[in-house]
């Protein structure tokens, strides 16, 4: 048979050229930035389970989980580190679904175990990065998605439903990080459930990730030392479940009520009166909080 | 006088760019045939389930002792050499054989098809020992005898094609080289004479379609009739690829 039945790629097409250079950026942009980042971030947020456990810090008067926050805030060149995490993702997911278009999945014929964790690292890198946008897209970007699906806060600080004179970044020092998290989690199950799928999502990927990544870079070479590097991955897996876990009890647990009175002053200004009712009880309205002592704070 | 008989559906195609259909056969049965002799009692009466004359089915043989590959084709929905495949076996999980061409590969006709991709791969990959010389090389260097049993497992591979019919990255319309070319790939290259092109191996395995293609499905190695280490294979070229991708960087070749 002739040579031209065998497709061969242009070899000194750009993506011929660096063909290995891409892909092994592909893992390495997997592992470090963005893996990196989702382990610190599942971590962080592990500890909001720190308020449901110890309440609020008697000696600040805030929830133990801000300070952490407050310490990612507090971070040298944190708007490089974001644009730096926003590229390697873009990086990493628009070469990944230029790898999902050149394959084929088969797990209807070959029905074996690493076969099933072959297709879904696929599925979760699409729903890791729908779920990825929407939550930055909510919690950073402040969309409303649906009308239930939100966060009326901005940063530290919270912008008024009202049309009062002043501006969000007058009550920036205001910390909201728990409320602003715990309202859109408590707001409607839908959030819930999707921030379940979404991170169990991207932990199944990285922690598989990590497992592939031993065999593309030759880490692991025999079948045993990849069955024992599994059992790792295993185990990293089951230690972010749990740190989500903790998150999300955290989060949904939150009692409003445990807010200071700075955060109830942003919270009741900013919220509908029906939601100010159905977190902090029948009869509290944004008048018990006037913005004047908030915002004397500010000037001092 | 009634005789035992089995359904076979076959999977046909006239030439390479038409369609296919599938035709269903009535085949005497007898004990301990394999797939190969059900297709040679089709083809010496071609005549279909409902009585119509067709043409001969069409298929590829050589050794008929699964060390040539030239008889894979996908039977009851696994790939595998019809020459090994047993019908006894094959209708106790289902009364009608169903046999395809292989789906990854070019048809040629019926279930032969064209595996020159994997034999190009052999050759793009130096697929050889260079010995050639004009004096005498002498002795080749000793070797443990986990090396040698490691080659020898590489050097079961009979390039039948089962591992990239299996492989979710490998499809027609791509450029995969796929297992059976890194086996060959870590074979030569853990040759103490096959060293010597280990480089030229590896900056073709390190192009597209080469090593960082694979997606770590491990098909292969399940379906891979001669139990090659195909696990080991891929993760060693990986390593290589690795190691030699630095050395590449800081010595400045290329
Ligand atoms: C939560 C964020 C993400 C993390 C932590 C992450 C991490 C990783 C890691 C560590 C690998 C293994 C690389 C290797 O085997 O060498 C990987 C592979 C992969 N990722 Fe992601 N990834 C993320 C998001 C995405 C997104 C959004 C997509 C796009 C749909 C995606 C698609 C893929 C694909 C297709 C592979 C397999 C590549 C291959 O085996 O050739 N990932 N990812
Ligand atoms: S491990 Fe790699 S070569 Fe083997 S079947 Fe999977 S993708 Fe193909
Ligand atoms: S590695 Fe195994 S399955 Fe692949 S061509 Fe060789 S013998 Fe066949
Ligand atoms: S005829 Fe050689 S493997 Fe079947």
């Amino acid at each position: 048979m002739s040579d031209s039945t065998v497709a061969l790629a242009e070899p000194n097409s750009a993506f011929g050229k660096y063909h290995f250079l891409l892909r092994r950026l592909h893992s390495l942009s997997g592992i470090i930035p963005i893996g990196l980042f989702v382990c610190v971030h599942l971590f962080t947020n592990a500890q909001m389970i720190l308020h449901t456990l110890f309440g609020v810090n008697p000696a600040t008067g805030e929830s133990y989980f801000q300070h952490e926050v407050n310490f990612i805030h507090a971070m040298p060149a944190l708007e490089l580190i974001e644009y730096a995490l926003w590229a390697s993702i873009a990086f990493h997911a628009v070469l990944g679904f230029v790898y999902i278009f050149n394959s084929k999945w088969n797990t209807t014929q070959y029905k074996y175990e690493a076969n099933y964790r072959y297709t879904m690292q696929r599925v979760t890198g699409i729903i890791a990065i729908i779920f990825i946008f929407f939550h930055i897209a909510t919690l950073r970007w402040r969309w409303d998605i649906g009308g239930f699906w939100y966060t009326p806060f901005w940063g530290h600080g919270g912008e008024l439903a009202d049309n009062s004179t002043i501006g969000m970044g007058d009550m920036k020092h205001v910390p909201m990080s728990l409320p602003y998290t715990a309202y859109a989690l408590q707001f409607h199950w839908v959030v819930l459930a999707f921030y379940v799928v979404g991170v169990l999502a991207a932990i199944f990927h990285w922690a598989n990730g990590l497992w592939t990544a031993a065999i593309t870079w030759g880490l692991t070479i025999t079948a045993a030392s990849q069955k024992r590097w599994g059992v790792v991955c295993w185990a990293l897996g089951i230690g972010l479940t749990f740190a989500m876990t903790a998150a999300l009890i955290g989060a949904m647990t939150y009692n409003f009520k445990d807010m200071t009175v700075d955060q109830k002053t942003v919270f009741t200004h900013v919220l509908p009166q029906d939601q100010v009712t159905r977190f902090l009880g029948e009869g509290v309205t944004k008048a018990d909080f006037p913005l004047e002592a908030i915002m004397e704070k500010a000037e001092h | 006088m009634s005789t035992k008989t089995f359904k076979v559906k076959v999977k046909r195609q006239d030439e390479a760019a038409s369609a296919s259909y599938w035709q269903t056969f009535d085949v005497d049965y007898t004990p301990n045939m394999n797939v190969i002799s059900t297709l040679q009692k089709i083809a010496a009466k071609p005549v279909t389930a409902d009585g119509k004359d067709v043409a001969p089915v069409v298929w590829d043989c050589g050794c008929l002792e699964e060390v040539c590959g030239a008889c894979t084709m996908v039977i009851n929905g696994r790939a595998c050499q019809a020459c090994s495949t047993l019908v006894d076996e094959l209708l106790e999980e289902n009364p009608v054989i169903q046999i395809e061409p292989m789906s990854k590969f070019p048809v040629v006709r019926d279930l032969w098809v064209d595996r020159s991709r994997m034999f190009n791969n052999l050759k793009r990959i130096k697929g050889w020992v260079p010995t050639d010389g004009t004096y005498d090389l002498g002795a080749g260097p000793q070797e443990t005898q986990e090396e040698q049993d490691l080659r020898y497992a590489y050097s079961r591979c009979m390039t039948c094609g089962c591992c990239l019919e299996a492989c979710p990255q490998f499809t027609k319309d791509n450029d995969f080289m796929g297992a059976q070319s890194f086996a060959q790939t870590d074979y030569f290259n853990s040759h103490a004479t096959g060293k010597l092109l280990a480089d030229e191996r590896l900056d073709v395995i390190m192009g597209p379609g080469g090593i960082s293609d694979c997606g770590n499905s491990q098909n292969c190695v399940q379906v891979c009739p001669k139990e090659l280490p195909l696990l080991t294979a891929i993760a060693s070229v990986g390593r290589q690829a690795t190691i030699y991708s630095i050395k590449r960087f800081f010595t400045g070749k290329k």
